[in-house]
């Protein structure tokens, strides 16, 4: 006799998060250097949209995005950004979604994909507003003439908004977001999407309310 | 308008709404340099002198001052990020977003912040072993291992919580 494992068992998700956790690591580490540059390239397509002249080039140097102007002096010392601290929130985001019932069927996948796209945009803007808020808290006099205090406050903002609480909150948010019918039922709800005859869509032994 | 109204008939949206909604409140709230200094710094420093104790307990000669934690061996910063504040908004946003009973939500939020703390706790004093002993990968078990180690933790932690409200929730009816 085979007895299946319930796939919206709580018990079972929070211990196959632990193993797919440790998937998702490997698979950061494994694309690490291409999300360090495709972080960067998207960022520095983003500031370079709003910049005249385009002055702005970012440079992945061992992990940290160096921020270099064709306007600086040779001598300047040139600020950089971790990249890790940007896009480590990935590890989270992979584990969550690979911890839940069937990930890799064509629908997962999917909503993978998507979700994948949303943090990598979340990420981008993050670097995006720690170089413009370098750009208008840092070159002192510079920064002064070409900033004005609304725009500092305003990068400040953005920037701290898409740091910390961002790293942090968007990958649990983006998951839930595109899972919902899948987490529901994992936490004893169920999803609220009825089918065509107004029934739950996916009903499950005594949980429905 | 009826567009918005059926997008806050979606339990999923509806849930999506309050819970980033009650998290920008919260981290514009703290974001403040008044609440910083009134709130953020002195937990940190809690937080700080909590580790140390431990660590003193684990035989280690700890000096504890503001958010540093040193010894002649290694000394740490508790930063804010490492203080568990941030995973515990989100678990408490998540939790007060979620349908349930206030009653479930209290005892959520309890029970979840001091769960967070005590892994906050470990992940400290494992980041200041870590330091002693394996400098070289200080930075990335800080980031890499325990800040996703905590943010997973969190998540668990909600899924755990929400589960048990559900059940009684349902019970109840």
């Amino acid at each position: 006799m085979t007895v299946r494992a319930d796939p919206t068992d709580h018990r079972l998700f929070v211990r196959r998060m632990a193993v797919a956790a440790v998937v998702a690591l490997v698979v950061w580490v494994l694309l690490r250097p291409a999300l360090d540059g495709a972080v960067t390239s998207f960022a520095q397509l983003l500031i370079r949209a709003y910049e005249h002249p385009k002055v702005t080039r970012l440079v992945v140097v061992d992990h940290r995005a160096e921020v270099r102007r064709a306007d600086l002096r040779s001598d300047s010392a040139l600020p950089t950004v971790a990249l890790t601290e940007i896009h480590f929130n990935t590890i989270v985001f992979l584990a969550l979604c690979l911890a839940l019932p069937r990930p890799w069927s064509r629908k997962q996948l999917e909503r993978l994909v998507m979700g994948w796209s949303l943090l990598y945009l979340s990420q981008s803007l993050n670097l995006l507003f720690h170089v413009k808020f370098l750009y208008a808290s840092a070159f002192g006099a510079w920064s002064l003439q070409h900033y004005s205090t609304v725009a500092r406050n305003v990068f400040g903002f953005l920037q701290y908004a898409t740091d910390l609480p961002g790293r942090f909150a968007f990958p649990f948010a983006i998951w839930i977001g595109f899972n919902w019918d899948q987490v529901m039922p994992i936490v004893g709800l169920s999803s609220g999407k009825k089918d065509a005859d107004g029934r739950d869509k996916k009903p499950h032994r005594g949980r429905r309310r | 308008m009826t567009n918005l109204r059926s997008l806050w008939q979606r339990p999923d949206a509806r849930f999506l709404v309050i819970f980033l909604a009650i998290l920008g409140v919260a981290f514009t709230t703290i974001a403040f340099n008044k609440v910083n200094d009134a709130v953020v710094i002195p937990y940190t420093g809690f937080v700080a002198r909590l580790s140390g104790a431990v660590l003193g307990l684990l035989g280690e000669d700890i000096t504890v001052a503001g958010c540093d934690v040193s010894s002649p061996r290694f000394a740490v910063t508790i930063y804010n990020g490492c203080n568990g504040l941030i995973t515990s908004l989100i678990f408490v946003s998540g939790v007060l977003a979620f349908p349930a009973s206030w009653r479930a939500k209290a005892g959520g939020v309890v029970a979840g912040l001091l769960a967070i703390q005590a892994i906050n706790l470990v992940r400290i004093v494992s980041l200041y072993y870590i330091g002693v002993f394996l400098p070289d990968y200080f930075d990335e078990s800080h980031i890499l291992i325990w800040q996703s180690l905590v943010i997973l933790a969190g998540v668990g932690l909600w899924i755990v919580w929400a589960r048990s409200a559900a059940t009684a929730h349902r019970l109840a009816r």
